[in-house]
């Protein structure tokens, strides 16, 4: 294909008729004629909708007019000359944009709603004793809002996608922070899901953070932890068993009562994890096992 | 390579410099089994810091270092190993069960200076 070139993210140009092609064009011609009353048609009819009108409302007369000359000479090229490449990759553009600012895909129907109708009045004054080319440019119409719209709806889906990607990316920076309580002393906050990928990181940056901090003992606390299984065990395991290789003991707690049930009912052997009920008592044993006592002074205020 | 072995008043260090092959570790093994009833040792600190790998071999052979030298009356301690290398031996299942590890030269001293003074609790 000659768009080898341009970025339509396997949105190949639609393929048509000789017929079809001249339908398209004489849909062109009633469109380009009627371009700026069905504009203006289109804003009139939007003007009240919940998602597109404060959009129109908040757009400049200038830009939405340099929009306009541009979308036209995209489908100019499209639908006169059969150039559909880059005006499905500008709609792919468009479309990710939109979807990014949080406009609903549903609202593009509800667009193609105003515009049809203001076509098709048109194309029977054009062509309405020609019911043979009235059906063609018909079918025209509904082949140029097909393709558009699923390239629309692709660049929603990639948009969609791409936003997970980064929120899940977020997410597993977030979630495995190893913080120092005190010198030798650290903590490691498990929330969420563990997964093998974020077992992994955790290992890593705990490991990391042993070496970095040169900590004796580190209490790993899976209070956020909704489940615990052989898989999760596992990890929790290699985790400590590697902690232990770098000279530090790990106390594990916050095993709620749900899953230490689980866990004793699955067969899992804990029994080579040090483990305490609760942070507060895992710390404390911490504190006792670096030598530290928690004192209460005179000066305190309650 | 052999691998020098330093006395520290009553503990004996070895530092591994760089990868080993499997003769120099029995040959280290044996310097270390004679050397302990040399010196009269009481602890044996075996630094890998220069190790990127620890294969099973290896480990076997630390396993030996320290049932040797607790039957001639000295504790072992591996100390030194990198974070990605316990990483690693940990997803391998390799252990070292029944060893003192510490994170670096210094560490490996204090516990089994700490071991001496206190024999009751064990690390």
């Amino acid at each position: 294909m000659s768009s080898a070139t341009i970025q339509t993210d396997g949105h190949q140009a639609p393929t048509f008729t000789t017929a079809e092609q001249s339908a398209m064009r004489d849909l062109w011609t009633v469109y380009d004629d009627h371009y700026d009353e069905i504009s203006q048609e289109a804003e009139r009819g939007l003007a009240e909708d919940p998602e597109f009108g404060p959009l129109i409302k908040g757009m400049s007369r200038d830009l939405m007019e340099q929009q306009n000359q541009r979308s036209r000479a995209l489908m100019r090229d499209a639908m006169r000359d059969g150039r559909w490449e880059p005006y499905l990759a500008d709609l792919l553009e468009q479309g990710a944009n939109y979807a990014r600012m949080g406009l609903s895909f549903v609202s593009w129907y509800r667009a193609i709603g105003v515009i049809r109708p203001s076509i098709l009045r048109r194309l029977r004054a054009a062509y309405g004793e020609d019911s043979d080319r009235l059906l063609g440019t018909l079918k025209a119409l509904g082949q140029w809002f097909d393709t558009a719209m699923s390239t629309i709806g692709d660049a929603y889906l990639n948009t969609k996608e791409q936003i997970i990607v980064e929120q899940q990316e977020a997410i597993r920076e977030l979630s495995t922070p190893v913080l120092t309580l005190m010198d030798g002393l650290l903590l490691l906050p498990v929330v969420g899901l563990i997964d093998s990928h974020r077992a992994r990181q955790m290992t890593d940056h705990l490991l990391q953070g042993i070496h970095r901090f040169r900590a004796k003992v580190v209490v790993i606390d899976i209070t956020g932890v909704a489940a615990v299984d052989t898989m999760v065990a596992n990890h929790l395991i290699q985790a400590v068993e590697a902690a232990r290789l770098l000279g530090a003991t790990a106390i594990v707690t916050g095993l709620s009562a749900d899953v230490a049930q689980t866990v004793v009912k699955i067969g899992v052997d804990l029994s080579r994890l040090h483990t305490v009920g609760d942070l507060q008592g895992g710390v404390s044993e911490a504190m006792e096992f670096l030598g530290y006592r928690l004192e209460r002074t005179a000066t305190g205020t309650n | 390579m052999a691998v020098p072995i330093l006395k520290l008043g009553s503990d004996l260090i070895a530092s591994i410099q760089s990868a080993l092959s499997d003769e120099d570790l029995i040959r280290l093994k044996d310097d270390l089994a004679r050397q302990i009833g040399e010196w009269r040792s009481r602890g044996v600190v075996v630094d890998v810091t220069a190790a990127d790998v620890m294969d099973s071999f290896t480990i076997r052979t630390l396993l030996d270092i320290a049932q040797v030298g607790r039957l001639r009356g000295a504790d072992t301690v591996i100390v030194g190993l990198k974070p990605d290398v316990a990483f690693a031996m940990v997803q391998l299942g390799l252990r070292l069960d029944g060893m003192s590890t510490g994170l670096d030269l210094e560490e490996g001293l204090a516990l089994l200076r700490k071991r001496r003074e206190g024999p009751a609790d064990g690390g």
